[in-house]
């Protein structure tokens, strides 16, 4: 599903990752660990193609970072859901309009993307707030509408930057919840956290980041 | 792409962004006022220079011991000049007619004799009017033999040159400055507009949106902010020229007039003023990473 082979990337002469492996089966739950500032952000640009790797090879579904021509990186990003730390939402809509435009851009009929959102929706326990506006909403809800609308396309992957990064452990719990029930469907997940209790809490495969490069760890068991 | 969510988008500004999108018609309009009020004004300056120029004429005089028979031959050969369109002859007795109409005078009673010699009235082609050809075909009446003298407007039509050259300079300067302007201030003024929704790109390209689908909106928003201010900046000058005049008691209309084409002009060039700048203000935002 994602394959990453000796991958290098450099901001102004500095090796950010440097030489990283990684591959993830499709329907696998994965972890990225590691410091803020370790280079979580700049692997997961590599995934949705944001960011060209200076040596290496990314591969994400069947598309390769050297075969990709630029005009296919949209259609690509469709089969990939982003959730961000900062949501990422449309200021000046409702909730159901945030959602809605995801398929607005994939040319979906009007009738049906009325009952896709309304379904993406009730999934993320969001339909009663339909019609509100983002900031009308907790972080929590906030980010519970990004996944609606990153799950909306129905993509195979989903890469979650810090998605619990600005939400209290209340509503980090009903993101993970959500996240286990889409990676139950059969949807990869590849979440960069350093909320380490979330980890223990839902225990899947962890990655770490640390000097630009990436290692399998096992999380030691709290005593 | 959907029409309907082009056009809901490409009007979305008109409820969603009131200040930006007010910004950048009126940043238009006034572009656009500023260019009509100056081409206007050029096309009209250009007018009076060259209706001067139409004045131009020349006259040669005959020498008096010219016989009359002579005269004709000498008129046919000035006529067969290069640039000469038509030559008029006036006897002496008509010039002494001319002079009693201008003076009210009868010259006979004044001298006694009428010293008024013949004359060919010279009418320059079109293209000819300017004071270089003049001058040559002056020196070329002037060697024809049985003319006496030729004269004309020499430093009138010298400053209309001199004046038409510094008057094309200057306009030309002016409106390359003014059009450039125009454009720099529509591009920013829309850039800016743009740059208020660069989130809305971002997320847009996050979650595979095409470039065209991107762009769409914002080149239908910026033509129809070029279309209102064209409407808009037409309408002012309209007013101006038809109405300004009843108020201030000056008839602009005398001096100065336009043609109603020039409303379509301006309208025009307000819509691709408007498309122009948001095309180029959507090229930068667009090539920006998803995550900044």
């Amino acid at each position: 599903m994602i394959e990453l082979e000796n991958v290098v990337v450099t901001f102004d002469g500095q090796r950010v990752l440097d030489g990283v492996n990684f591959a993830m089966k499709s329907g696998e739950f994965v972890y990225l660990v590691g410091q803020t500032g370790a280079g979580k952000s700049s692997l997961l640009r590599l995934m949705y193609f944001d960011l060209k790797p200076a040596s290496g090879r990314v591969q994400v579904a069947e598309h390769d970072t050297f075969g990709v021509r630029k005009r296919e990186i949209p259609y690509l990003r469709r089969k990939i859901g982003v959730v961000f730390q900062d949501f990422k939402l449309l200021e000046d809509r409702t909730v159901y309009e945030n959602v809605a435009f995801a398929l607005y851009v994939t040319n979906t009929k009007r009738s049906e993307i009325k009952k896709k959102v309304l379904h993406a929706l009730a999934d993320v326990g969001l339909s009663h707030k339909r019609n509100q506006m983002p900031h009308e909403l907790s972080g929590g809800e906030q980010q519970r509408v990004v996944m609606a609308r990153a799950l909306i396309n129905e993509p195979s992957i989903l890469l979650a930057d810090e998605p619990t990064g600005n939400l209290d452990p209340t509503s980090s719990a009903e993101i993970m919840e959500l996240l286990t029930k889409i990676n139950m469907r059969g949807t990869a997940v590849l979440m960069a956290t350093h909320n380490y209790d979330l980890v223990r809490l839902y225990p899947a495969r962890i990655v770490q980041l640390k000097e630009g490069k990436l290692m399998e760890v096992e999380l030691k068991r709290k005593k | 792409m959907q029409i309907r969510y082009v056009f809901q988008e490409g009007f979305s500004g008109f409820q969603r962004a009131k200040l930006s999108m007010f910004a950048a018609i009126l940043t238009i309009c006034i572009s656009l006022l500023l260019l009509s009020f100056f081409s206007i004004l050029l096309i009209n300056a250009n007018q009076v220079v060259e209706s001067l120029r139409e004045k131009v004429e020349m006259e040669a005089f005959l020498s008096d011991s010219l016989p009359k028979e002579d005269a004709q031959n000498v008129k046919e050969r000035v006529a067969a000049l290069e640039g000469v369109r038509e030559v008029r002859f006036i006897s002496k007795e008509e010039a002494a007619e001319i002079f009693k109409a201008e003076f009210g005078e009868d010259i006979y009673k004044v001298l006694d004799f009428n010293p008024l010699p013949a004359s060919l009235k010279i009418y320059l082609k079109d293209g000819y009017k300017t004071a270089k050809a003049a001058a040559s075909i002056h020196s070329a009446v002037k060697s024809v033999p049985g003319v006496d003298d030729v004269i004309y407007r020499k430093t009138l039509l010298e400053m209309l040159d001199q004046r038409a050259m510094t008057l094309l300079w200057f306009s030309l300067g002016v409106g390359v400055f003014i059009t450039i302007s125009s454009i720099f201030l529509v591009a920013n003024t829309i850039r800016l507009a743009i740059y208020a929704k660069r989130k809305i790109i971002q997320t847009m390209k996050l979650i595979g949106a095409t470039r065209g689908f991107i762009r769409t909106p914002f080149l239908l928003e910026g033509l129809v902010q070029g279309l209102v201010g064209g409407v808009i900046a037409a309408g002012i000058v309209f007013l101006v020229f038809n109405y300004l005049e009843r108020w201030v008691s000056v008839q602009l209309s005398d001096f100065v007039r336009v043609q109603s084409f020039y409303y379509g002009v301006i309208v025009g060039i307000g819509s691709i003023l408007g498309l122009l700048g948001s095309m180029i203000s959507i090229r930068r935002f667009i090539g920006e990473s998803v995550a900044s």
